[in-house]
């Protein structure tokens, strides 16, 4: 168990700072596989940082009172947060981040961080656009959570530790020695999660751009917006690592990082790309009916 | 010691000597009454104490000859007890019938004396034709007394009465004849034992004892003496019920002892079968007379079922039937009389006892008494015939009893809700020698609570602390309420204060949580102005059972504490505004638990007296499983495990402000404590191969599941709290079965945790509705700005409940995984890891709907909630905060605790940290983290946005429109529709149809039954008649 | 002897039963049980009854001496005695009843007293 030392602050926004311009141009590029997809010609790549800039920079700004306010805070620190909970690349000094703290469940756990102040501050907004979102967010990842929880459950009997170094070290040496290989169940399991809560089709319909403009950040402009876009870029990012060091081996350097998690992330935009969208209650039935069930075979296999 | 002869004497001599006094001099007439019957009551108590001090039996012979050529009387503690009961209810009825006689003149007292004297003579005569002619005297006064009245329909039951007792006269004059024919003798003594069955002696014994039987108003041959209980007077209904059953049972008794062993049986049968027969039908009964007529009939049964235990009894025997004939005789004499200043019939007409505190009391201490709760002889007595029942293998039997007893208690505290929570417009017709009558009986009731305690082998109630306190607030029920709150909250502390030291780490927990928690909750009740009449006793008789609970060295010791805790509480829920059916289901619930509690304490004691709670872990194999399942069914029903959950949601919801949190955040640990107090001693048990902690397991798994889900479809605050302590506690007692360090130590966080936030959160919610007057989440919204305090403590607390890092939730979820990393127990898993996220649903919806969205115009003026009731949130906030950053402070002991129990120590604790054999936890770190993160980007926001403007309310952009109008903008109602779409078949009432069904049937077989009872007196005689021969040939047919 | 009366008794008891269960009218239900009363009565005196013995008097005929030998048995006779008497009590009793109900009613009809019932 290591402990904390002053200089671990500047590496963690080292990491910070490498994960945010990742995040922000992966998106980016991502928009535009998408747009290509669908024979659009899409935004440049580097369109998120002109969106930070501007809505940094926007002058007229409102509040709707204090949580409003916070809401954005939590959210980024939601993001941030869970980004320095997990070691970012196996074996690197400086990039372990402040995953000291605590284990596995610290990061399970601190995914809601954000969400919930993010509902909080939508919630005071006052707009019922902001509140739809929110209960079709929570409904929803109520069932896309559980394969992942499950599969969490049979990796760390498998690899008996909730540490995620330890978890990253047992899949060294080789392809075959990932998760993904040596607990297919598992990984299965976890990825319908890991699709169902990247907010990417057909499990969208909780920012719903069509029927609710935008979900919970409706009222959401300026600064705020800016924190959130911000979050935007961390947070999948930040999670995509989470799964990258269950199931598919680390990242032993920041090349591998940056092709697995662009590989992973994809996944869920390929996926999105091809699907309409589910309602809420068709989600939460398609994750009880396939999702959960390979998550309890995974369990019972261990 | 005056010949007991004189007791009857001075009865009949009084009685023809009225008939000399002027006809006009009614008050002396009523004066030398009052005079003979306290005589005749003097000379019983003195007798009683004469041979309760262990002199022997007295025999009295007459006309100078023994047995068999003359009558002989006899004295014994049974008679003397017996006597003493019947003088005083003849006193205290003369007293209550005082206007009655008066109007009615010296011949209607010559007859009360006539009756009471024939009931002596009943208790100690040792002749059988004595017997007939003392019965007879009886049946003609009790008749006599009914036609006195002025009301038809007393004088039919009289006329219905005196049908049977010449039914009853001739199946006991051939009966005695036949006897005497056979045996040379009227003599009792000289009845040899006899076998039941074709021989003529068998055949003379059963018209004699059926006839006996019959005079205890067997069910459902008992028609008339309903209409009697009815339509009599009730100063006499109380004679007829208290005094007359008690002589009748006296004369069952001797009967039997002398016809010897093989009746029993039949007395037993016949018995249960008038308890619960009776008690059923009483379910549908609405006039109060009545419905205490069913009562009796079925107290009756219950005793002469006693009577046909007595083989198994011993010497206990009548201790048990003496503890459970007085609880009868003094509370149903005493509920008669308060009948008497009601001045309606039906049973919410009771209503009107209301603007007397003191009646209050006596009405709620008669209705424990007949219930058997503590502190009351009923209550030994009830623990001591479990005990033998259970040690002899009677089981049945204790069963019929115990539902018996559960069902009376579901009509009389329906009736005790009605009476605290409707409104009448008949008002109370208190009268000052009424009351005196009836507070008399309550000091009587009081009286023989203490002496039972006394004679018990297992310890008195009234000898402990707790007890005395609570007692102690009854006396200072005139004090202002702060002040009796400021005394409250002392005595917690000081009691916290006393046994912090000396309790183990685990108990200490408790006492922290039940005891210090309790006093930190009852600062809220600092809110209530005025008196608060009715809640300091039964809070603090709550929280007596608490300490005594964790006191508890002996099963008993645990039974009484267990006991006194339901009580409290019921009466404590019960203060509610709408909380009358709730309490009542809490109530039938727990007794229902409590009873099968007793069940398995008493099959595990096997006899042994007192039963220390550690000597559960020596129970033989055979029986240890079954035990295990009793004891754990009846914690559960306590922790509301899904099943037995349906009365909670209403029961919490209901409560006061103040109350809510008591019974939620502390009175759910008592089933918590009972499961800990089990499993420690019992650990593992399997029945059938199913391992039951796993059973355990599930159950757990399956409440937090369904708790979880169905607080997520409530509208009213309050009930989304209670539905989330399902839950919670679902997770709870998942932890515990377990069965491993780590999972007990969740359940410790848990006991912890839960009664910090739901106190909490039911505190805030509470104070929310002290100011918005409603539960419905869905009529707030936009409170944050003006309810700022409460805002924070309903975030903190949902941050911490839903486990979301850094708060000290966070910790339990971290316990939990590295709990169940340790068992086998996969499948209940996928339940819990399910519930987890529902959590954040109903949580969020809790603040969203309340403090978050639009605000009604019609709460634009409210303030902040009540300071008082803010105090104990901050302290919770203040709390859950230092809880989250060193847990250790309170874990590391119980940790070390659990080390010592299980063998193991998975936790490493470094400093502030902790170190499992999977992970690790660093609650300081985490907290740092996140603040620093959390302060940064603050700043930064500020930096940019300080000046960002305040809009109104609806400045929001609503498809380009501004809505202006809250009710329409407030996303509230249904939150979760999407989910509700999804799961909502979860919210099939199936426990609720199923119990709903349960009740359904027993009220239409009460429905059904009772047509039996026609009011024609020629078709009650029929049914006595087709009795008698039915019970003949199933005693044939059982000999045969 | 003794049987025959002990039969007559018991045909009493159970025709004075059957009138008071078949019969509506109140008087006729009080004088049916007179007739069971007496039923049991007849019954009370065959069961102490003696073949070939006198009355239990003890005076010149009987002496005291012989008494047990030559005398029935005087119990059943005192019970029949004190039950007679007892009977006429509650036969009274009954009466009065019968009267203060017909007072209140103006009927005799027991099925019209079924005010209380269930």
């Amino acid at each position: 168990m290591s402990s904390f030392h002053w200089v671990q602050i500047p590496y963690a926004l080292l990491t910070l700072f490498i994960v945010l311009n990742y995040g922000l141009i992966m998106t980016a590029v991502v928009q535009k596989i998408a747009a290509r997809v669908g024979g659009r010609h899409g935004i440049p790549f580097w369109q998120n940082y002109i969106d930070l800039v501007k809505n940094f920079a926007q002058r007229s700004k409102i509040t709707h009172g204090v949580m409003f306010y916070l809401g954005p805070v939590f959210r980024l620190a939601g993001g941030v947060g869970l980004l320095l909970f997990v070691p970012t690349i196996y074996g690197s000094t400086w990039a372990q981040n402040f995953s000291f703290a605590g284990d596995l469940v610290l990061a399970l756990y601190f995914v809601f961080f954000g969400t919930l102040g993010m509902a909080l501050g939508a919630g005071e907004s006052g707009h019922p656009h902001a509140a739809i979102g929110v209960s079709r967010g929570l409904a929803q990842v109520t069932m896309a959570e559980l394969p992942l929880a499950l599969a969490v459950y049979a990796i760390a009997v498998q690899y008996h530790t909730l540490n995620i170094t330890e978890i990253v070290a047992a899949q060294q040496g080789g392809l075959f020695h990932w998760t993904l290989f040596t607990n297919p169940l598992a990984t299965v399991a976890a990825m319908f999660a890991f699709v169902g809560t990247m907010m990417r089709p057909p499990f969208d319909v909780v920012l719903a751009p069509q029927e609710i403009p935008i979900g919970p950040p409706t009222e959401y402009h300026s600064a705020y917006l800016a924190l959130m876009q911000t979050n935007r870029a961390i947070f999948p990012v930040a999670k995509t690592v989470i799964y990258m060091n269950l199931f598919f081996g680390g990242a032993s350097s920041w090349g591998e990082f940056a092709i697995k998690v662009f590989a992973l992330y994809m996944v869920s935009a390929f996926i999105g790309v091809v699907h309409p969208r589910f309602r809420v209650e068709q989600s939460i039935r398609f994750f009880m009916k396939w999702g959960v069930p390979v998550g309890v075979l995974a369990i019972l296999m261990v | 010691m005056v010949s007991s002869i004189l007791i009857l004497a001075i009865g009949l001599g009084t009685a023809f000597g009225l008939g000399l006094l002027n006809r006009r001099r009614a008050v002396l007439a009523l004066g030398l009454t009052l005079g003979a019957l306290g005589l005749m009551a003097a000379m019983a108590v003195g007798w009683l104490i004469v041979l309760a001090q262990g002199a022997a039996p007295v025999e009295i012979y007459t006309a100078g000859a023994e047995p068999p050529f003359a009558i002989n009387l006899r004295m014994g503690l049974m008679e003397a007890g017996a006597i003493t009961l019947i003088t005083l209810t003849g006193l205290l009825a003369v007293l209550a019938l005082r206007t009655a006689l008066t109007r009615m003149g010296r011949g209607s007292m010559a007859v009360v004396l006539v009756l009471i004297m024939a009931l002596s003579g009943l208790v100690m005569t040792r002749d059988v034709f004595n017997l007939f002619v003392f019965l007879e005297l009886m049946a003609i006064s009790t008749g006599g007394l009914a036609l006195l009245s002025k009301d038809i329909r007393a004088i039919a039951a009289g006329f219905k009465y005196l049908i049977i007792s010449q039914l009853v006269t001739i199946l006991l004059l051939v009966g005695i004849i036949f006897t005497y024919h056979a045996t040379g003798s009227l003599n009792i003594d000289d009845i040899p034992e006899t076998a039941m069955g074709f021989s003529g002696l068998g055949l003379a014994l059963f018209l004699i004892l059926i006839a006996v039987v019959l005079e205890l108003k067997p069910f459902p041959a008992n028609g008339w003496a309903l209409d009697v209980y009815t339509a009599a007077h009730p100063g006499f209904s109380a004679v007829f019920s208290a005094a007359s059953g008690t002589a009748m049972l006296v004369v069952a008794d001797k009967l039997v002892k002398a016809a010897g062993p093989d009746w029993f049986a039949m007395f037993t049968l016949l018995g249960l079968i008038s308890f619960i027969g009776a008690n059923i039908v009483a379910l549908r009964q609405d006039n109060d007379r009545r419905l205490l007529g069913y009562s009796s009939v079925g107290q009756l049964g219950l005793l002469l079922a006693v009577i046909g235990q007595q083989d198994v009894l011993g010497e206990g025997y009548l201790y048990v039937a003496g503890g459970l004939v007085l609880s009868h005789a003094v509370a149903k004499a005493g509920l008669f009389w308060m009948s008497i200043m009601v001045k309606a019939r039906g049973l919410s007409d009771w209503a009107a006892i209301r603007v007397r505190p003191p009646l209050v009391i006596a009405f709620a201490t008669f209705l424990a008494m007949l219930t058997g709760l503590p502190p009351f002889p009923g209550f030994y007595a009830k623990w001591e015939l479990a005990q033998v029942l259970a040690t002899t293998d009677r089981l049945p039997i204790l069963a019929a009893i115990l539902i018996g007893t559960l069902i009376e208690a579901v009509y009389l505290f329906r009736w005790f809700g009605m009476a605290m929570k409707r409104e009448t417009d008949t008002p109370l017709g208190p009268k000052q020698i009424d009351c005196m009558v009836v507070l008399i009986t309550l000091a009587a009731a009081f009286g023989l609570g203490a002496l039972w305690g006394d004679l018990s082998e297992n310890g008195n109630l009234f000898a402990t602390v707790p007890m005395l306190a609570a007692l102690f607030f009854l006396a200072l029920e005139p004090m202002p309420a702060k002040l009796k709150n400021g005394l409250a909250i002392m005595a917690l502390v000081y009691w916290f204060a006393a046994h912090a030291g000396v309790y183990d780490p685990m108990r200490l927990i408790f006492l922290l949580v039940m005891i210090l928690g309790g006093a930190v909750i009852l600062l809220a009740s600092f809110n209530e102005d005025g008196r608060r009449v009715g809640f300091y006793p039964p809070a603090m008789l709550m929280y007596a059972g608490l300490a005594l609970l964790l006191e508890a060295q002996s099963t008993f010791e645990f039974f009484a504490a267990w006991e006194v805790m339901t009580l409290g509480s019921y009466f404590l829920i019960l203060r509610g505004k709408q909380s009358e059916p709730h309490a009542l289901s809490y109530m039938i619930f727990s007794l229902g638990g409590a009873f099968v509690l007793l069940s398995g304490f008493a099959l595990a004691a096997d006899g042994v007296t007192p039963f220390p709670l550690s000597a559960l872990s020596l129970v033989p194999e055979q029986v240890a499983p079954w035990v295990f399942a009793l004891l754990a069914v009846g914690f559960m029903t306590k922790t509301a495990s899904v099943g037995v959950h349906i009365w909670l949601p209403g029961a919490h919801a209901e409560a006061e402000t103040d109350v809510s949190p008591m019974v939620s955040g502390i009175l759910l640990k008592a089933g918590l404590y009972g499961l800990v107090v089990l499993l420690l001693a019992m650990g593992r048990q399997s029945l059938h191969g199913v391992d039951l902690v796993n059973v355990l397991a599930w159950i757990g798994a399956i409440s937090a599941f369904v708790g979880a889900v169905l607080a997520v479809f409530q509208e009213d605050a309050k009930r989304l709290l209670a539905y989330s302590s399902i839950s919670q506690m679902g997770y709870a007692l998942f932890g515990l079965a377990l069965m491993n360090h780590l999972g007990w130590l969740l359940a410790v966080m848990f006991v912890i945790n839960h009664y910090v936030y739901k106190s909490m959160l039911f505190l805030a919610v509470g104070g929310v509705y002290k100011r918005t007057h409603t539960k419905l989440m869905y009529k707030m919204g936009g409170l944050i700005t003006l309810m700022p305090f409460t805002f924070v403590s309903v975030l903190v607390g949902i941050i911490a409940m839903s486990g979301v890092p850094p708060l000290s939730g966070f910790g339990g979820r971290w316990i939990f995984y590295n709990a169940i990393l340790e068992t086998d127990l996969r499948l209940p898993l996928v339940l819990i890891f399910m519930s987890g996220p529902v959590g954040f649903l109903y949580l969020f919806r809790l603040i969203h709907t309340i403090f978050l969205g639009q605000l009604k115009d019609e709460n634009h003026q409210i303030k902040e909630a009540p300071i008082w009731l803010l105090v104990p949130q901050m302290i919770f906030v203040a709390f859950l905060i230092g809880f989250a950053i060193v847990p250790g402070l309170v874990l590391q002991r119980v940790d070390r605790f659990l080390g010592t129990v299980f063998g193991d120590q998975p936790l490493i604790w470094h400093g502030r940290a902790v170190e499992s054999a999977f992970g690790n936890w660093n609650p300081v770190a985490i907290m740092v983290v996140i603040v620093v993160i959390f302060v940064t980007l603050f700043g930064i926001l500020i930096a940019k946005n300080h000046d960002a403007v305040k809009v109104k309310q609806f400045n929001i952009v609503f498809s380009a429109e501004r809505p202006y109008r809250p009710e329409t903008t407030h996303f509230a109602w249904n939150f979760f529709a999407p989910y509700r779409r999804a799961m909502g078949f979860m919210e099939m009432p199936l426990v609720t149809r199923f119990w709903g069904g349960v009740s359904e049937a027993l009220s239409g077989t009460a429905e059904f039954t009772r047509k039996l009872y026609s009011g024609n007196g020629q078709t009650y005689a029929v049914q006595v008649i087709l009795f008698v021969v039915t019970v003949y040939l199933i005693a044939l047919g059982g000999v045969a | 002897m003794a049987q025959v009366s002990l039969l007559i008794g018991f045909t009493l008891i159970l025709l004075g039963l059957y009138g008071a269960l078949t019969n509506r009218d109140i008087l006729r239900m009080i004088v049916s049980f007179t007739i069971a009363d007496a039923g049991v009565n007849v019954v009370l005196v065959s069961v102490g009854y003696m073949a070939h013995r006198t009355a239990p008097i003890l005076d010149s005929a009987v002496p005291a001496g012989q008494a047990a030998a030559r005398i029935i048995d005087p119990v059943p006779q005192v019970l029949v005695l004190t039950a007679i008497v007892i009977g006429l009590g509650v036969t009274a009793l009954m009466l009065a009843y019968a009267y203060r109900l017909f007072r209140l009613r103006g009927s005799l009809d027991i099925s019209q007293f079924m005010d209380l019932k269930w």
